[in-house]
């Protein structure tokens, strides 16, 4: 078992990882830019280094300050948590030839599943069912309303390099295709400085299903069910839970098998995520694989009992996953919301500042992931996530009607949050029923979010709630004490004894 | 006796009805409430006892005799406040335009009386016209009366002045004696001359609202305390103030039920200084942190935001706060920021509340603007203020005290009971760029590259001032606190502190550098 484990990482997740590693008895190391001295991972480690100025490119991804830690601290494995340096071949590489564990896969699958056409060639081979569309770089306009053509449209046009929503073209005829295809690869060499591109079938109402894996060295690969993100707000998911209203056991069991074999076809171990979209007939195909921790992990935790960090950690190890396939199963309902200093009224323009008032919501079946603190900061160096709030229910209304009331009792000031925007999500009759696609969000509030006033119901309970502070305030300023009894005025007075 | 009974009833229904129903739908249609319905919000249900309800006018000119209205233009009496005694009057608009009669004066004088013989606070409700100028100089005589009797209850009983409507010419000087005015935004305006006036003398053309209205005299002239959006909103900010405020000079301040645990901990104060010494921060952060139940009645939030000041409780005894605010002009002291400061400090010492003074401040601000206005004197008015102060005294200092302004805010030497320090803090005589560019001018002229050497001398000058040691070594500064437990060392403090009495030598008064 390793002794001591350093995170590659800063914020809600290195607190995370810190956790599990307490709770196995683990050392922890932290690192940290100038900007994070105070930050909750740092004083929660129990080692921590500054790795140089706030801007991660200085700091976080500086490969050789970060070796020079694990030397100088003694750490015997690494966990890069996600982003950053989780999925960097060369990060993986060095900490190799220093004989560090990578609490993470085998850097030859990061590489086989970081480049989308190696990865959908490689998902196809084993079996896993794929977008239909064209094998390969497409060359020009020309070719494209081809390919095209062949696919029948619509079809996206997609950056092979791309990631985050750039470098994607949706044509609906052949009228747009030769746009698609000029916008798609430009953007692609400014955003990646790699202007090549694919095509693939567009799906329409599509919904992001993804499949958790979980992999030992010995060669036992597990999937720990699906995850449903399909709230995403420009490829950024939002929402995500466990299971999916939408799946059934059938499909469930189809996608798990295929993952398992997508895994084990490129030697995979640890944990990673492989994605799907899924259309209104319940068909789904492979988008990518994810070789790394994910964000929305907690909520596949709540429903599995498993702790991933902490099977990641087993795995880098070396020990053999002690579960079976048949002991995985799905306890409850899990939700996560994501909160983020952002304003919804705003076109979700990042808040920066102080968190004058920070208190998380707390509760049955409340479990918040955060690495800040009241007081702590949100700076413009790093993501503005705040939080990722997290319930469980034993059904999905139970944990959607905690989800609505552990956002409603999370108080932050100091920093614009999208708290109600979450709140109006979730309390969306079309979420409440499990009705929803990637475009949701897109179509249902396409300018942002800057309340709805409350309907008469809520106006009567802030209302109530007004009138209680009120009475509350009235029942203490009615108890001042008077101090008219034995007033010095009137002693005095009489004595003449001040005039 | 039937009919004396009838004539009784038939003259108080007058007197309720003010100046007649037309001209009390005109006063809401203003957006105003009449003068009987402010007072049924100002104090508590079924206290309002009425002075003088049947009292009339004398005049006989221009037309008057035959115009009578019980009451003659201004409610007056004593009612509650949660339970403590108060002295009102409410000028009524809707009666000769609420102006100051002769008789409308001796009603007004009456209350005042009243309130220096009982020891209780006095609340003007003002929304009049002005000089009742049918009656000449019997309603000029009306006006001094008033301000002499304000002069005298001046820090004797708190007197709060609440402008809801008109306020001009001589009628502004009473206000403007008593210890606090409230104006209501977009309906009352306080002017020594109106705008014909301003128009024929200086030329200038301004409305109302330009001149004296709520905001100018709250953003610029700090004429005004505090301002309310309406008459509803005025009435109940205006009770919460009263509650701060103990009834006289003899009396403590009202203690306030708390369950606000004494040593409430607030670690996120121990991030409250930024890095940088001159990256701003919000000091109205600290305030609501320390103060019971977060409750901080600010006075003058517009006006010179350099340095706030506003009453809280600790332990649900009232307590003065004066801060510099290092968000606004780096928190620097100036002409404004002085005079608020310092007046708000003498009104806590005459009324034996204590004050609480949080310090970061660079100095004072620097310019023929300032020196030509007089900072000289005005600045000399917070430092006489402070020094003058018997009440109990407690400084903290968060991050810089430098200078004068150092000595000025409440420093140990003008007998500042307790001076607290954060870790953060740097008391010295200036900045570390200003002093090596004095100390060390040959070694910075003479070096090679002078940057690179004043930048050295800045480090070094920085690491031997820019902490609280110094001052606490000489006992300058009693105790370097952490911040997180400001409150609970506050609070002891105030208990330690709370029978403090000092002798004082015998004068008619100060000559405060006025």
């Amino acid at each position: 078992m390793l002794k001591k484990i350093l995170i590659a990482n800063r914020g809600e997740i290195a607190c995370r990882v810190m956790e599990t590693c307490q709770k196995m008895g683990i050392a922890t190391v932290a690192i940290y830019s100038d900007a994070d001295k105070l930050a909750k991972h740092v004083s929660m480690a129990d080692e921590a280094y500054n790795v140089g100025p706030a801007p991660t490119a200085e700091s976080y991804l500086q490969i050789d300050k970060i070796m020079e830690v694990i030397n100088r601290s003694g750490a015997d494995g690494v966990h890069p948590g996600y982003g950053f340096l989780s999925e960097n071949a060369e990060f993986s590489r060095r900490l190799k030839e220093a004989g560090i564990a990578f609490i993470g896969p085998d850097e030859k699958a990061v590489a086989a599943m970081g480049d989308k056409i190696t990865s959908k060639r490689l998902a196809a081979e084993a079996g896993v069912s794929t977008i239909p569309g064209f094998d390969g770089v497409i060359q020009d306009a020309d070719q494209a309303a081809t390919v095209a053509a062949e696919i029948g449209y619509p079809v996206m046009v997609k950056a092979t390099a791309g990631g985050g929503g750039k470098g994607m073209r949706v044509a609906s005829g052949a009228d747009d295709i030769a746009e698609a295809f000029r916008a798609a690869s430009s953007e692609a060499l400014s955003g990646f400085g790699d202007d090549r591109v694919f095509i693939e079938k567009f799906i329409v109402q599509p919904r992001h299903i993804e499949i958790q894996v979980l992999a030992d060295k010995q060669g036992k690969t597990l999937y720990l069910n699906e995850r449903e993100c399909s709230l995403q707000r420009r490829h950024q998911k939002v929402i995500e839970e466990a299971p999916s209203a939408f799946v059934t056991p059938e499909v469930r069991q189809a996608m798990g098998e295929q993952s398992v074999k997508l895994a084990q076809a490129v030697g995979y171990h640890s944990a990673g995520t492989v994605e799907f979209i899924m259309d209104a007939d319940k068909k789904f195909y492979f988008l990518e694989m994810n070789t790394r921790l994910q964000v929305e992990h907690p909520v596949t935790e709540m429903t599995t009992g498993l702790d991933l960090v902490e099977q990641m950690i087993r795995v880098a190890s070396g020990e053999s996953l002690s579960m079976s396939q048949e002991q995985i199963g799905i306890n409850g309902w899990s939700m996560e919301a994501r909160v983020y200093a952002e304003d919804p009224a705003r076109g979700f323009l990042p808040s920066i500042g102080r968190l004058i008032d920070y208190k998380e919501p707390s509760g049955e079946g409340v479990r918040v992931d955060s690495g800040t603190f009241e007081g702590g900061e949100v700076s413009i160096y790093y993501d503005p996530m705040i939080a990722k709030l997290i319930v469980w229910g034993k059904d999905r209304e139970q944990a959607r009607q905690r989800l609505m009331e552990a956002l409603d009792s999370f108080d932050i000031r100091g920093v614009t949050t999208n708290l109600v925007f979450l709140n109006a999500l979730v309390s969306h009759p079309a979420f409440a029923s499990g009705d929803i696609s990637t475009g949701f969000i897109g179509e249902e509030f396409p300018d942002g979010y800057s309340g709805d006033g409350g309907n008469d119901q809520q106006k009567e309970l802030f209302a109530v709630i007004a009138g209680y502070l009120r009475a509350e305030t009235r029942l203490r300023a009615a108890d001042v004490h008077a101090s008219d009894a034995d007033s010095p005025w009137k002693i005095l007075k009489r004595t003449g004894s001040a005039s | 006796m039937n009919s004396i009974a009838d004539e009784l009833q038939r003259r108080h229904q007058l007197a309720e009805l003010g100046g007649g129903q037309k001209r009390i739908d005109a006063q809401h249609n203003k957006g105003k409430l009449t003068a009987r319905e402010r007072l049924l919000l100002l104090l508590d249900e079924n206290s309002f006892t009425e002075f003088d309800a049947l009292k009339q006018h004398r005049c006989q000119d221009f037309g008057m005799a035959g115009q009578q209205f019980p009451g003659d233009g201004v409610v007056t009496g004593y009612g509650h406040i949660n339970g403590r005694l108060v002295f009102v009057f409410s000028q009524d608009f809707t009666v000769f335009g609420g102006s100051l009669s002769e008789t409308n004066a001796e009603k007004i004088c009456k209350v005042m009386d009243k309130a220096m013989e009982m020891g209780a606070p006095l609340i003007g409700l003002n929304d009049s016209g002005g000089a009742r100028i049918q009656e000449g100089v019997a309603s000029l005589g009306g006006y001094a009366d008033i301000f002499l009797r304000n002069v005298e209850a001046s820090g004797v009983i708190p007197q709060l002045s609440i402008v809801m409507g008109p306020c001009a010419g001589g009628a502004v000087y009473s206000p403007a004696i008593t210890d606090f005015i409230g104006m209501v935004k977009d309906t009352s305006y306080m002017f020594v001359t109106g705008p014909d006036v301003v128009k024929t003398v200086t030329h200038e053309e301004v409305t109302a609202e330009e001149l004296g209205g709520a905001s100018t005299h709250a953003t610029k002239s700090g004429v005004c305390d505090i301002t309310f959006e309406n008459d509803v909103e005025a009435m109940r900010q205006t009770r919460r103030l009263f509650d701060f405020l103990p009834l006289n000079n003899l009396d403590s301040a009202p203690t306030y039920p708390c369950d606000d645990p004494f040593d409430r901990r607030e670690p996120s104060l121990n991030t409250l200084i930024p890095e940088s010494d001159t990256q701003p921060y919000e000091i109205r952060e600290l305030i609501e942190k320390v103060v019971d139940h977060r409750d901080f009645y600010e006075i003058q939030p517009d006006y010179a935001r350099n340095i706030l000041i506003g009453f809280g409780r600790m332990e649900g005894k009232t307590v003065g706060i004066v801060a510099n605010n290092p968000a606004v002009l780096a928190g620097v002291l100036d002409i404004d920021s002085s005079r608020k400061a310092a007046r708000f400090i003498r009104f806590c010492d005459a009324f034996n509340i204590p004050v609480i003074t949080f310090v970061d401040v660079p100095g004072f601000m620097p310019g023929t603007q300032q020196e030509r206005g007089g900072i000289i004197k005005h600045g000399a008015k917070l430092l006489y203020a402070y020094a003058e102060a018997t009440v109990p005294k407690l400084t903290l200092i968060t991050r810089k005290a430098y200078g004068g302004a150092y000595d000025v805010m409440s420093s140990k030497h003008l007998k500042s009971d307790l001076n607290l320090a954060w870790p953060t803090a740097e008391i010295a005589v200036m900045g570390a760029k200003g002093a090596v560019e004095i100390l060390n001018r040959r070694e910075i002229a003479s070096a090679e590259d002078p940057a690179v050497e004043a930048l050295k001398l800045e480090t070094s000058y920085k690491e031997r001032f820019a902490n609280p040691f110094i001052a606490a070594e000489r006992g300058y500064v009693d105790e370097v606190i952490s911040p997180d437990s400001t409150r609970e060392i506050l609070c002891k403090s105030l208990r330690m502190l709370e029978n403090k009495s000092v002798k004082k030598p015998f004068k008619k008064h100060g000559n405060i550098p006025l």
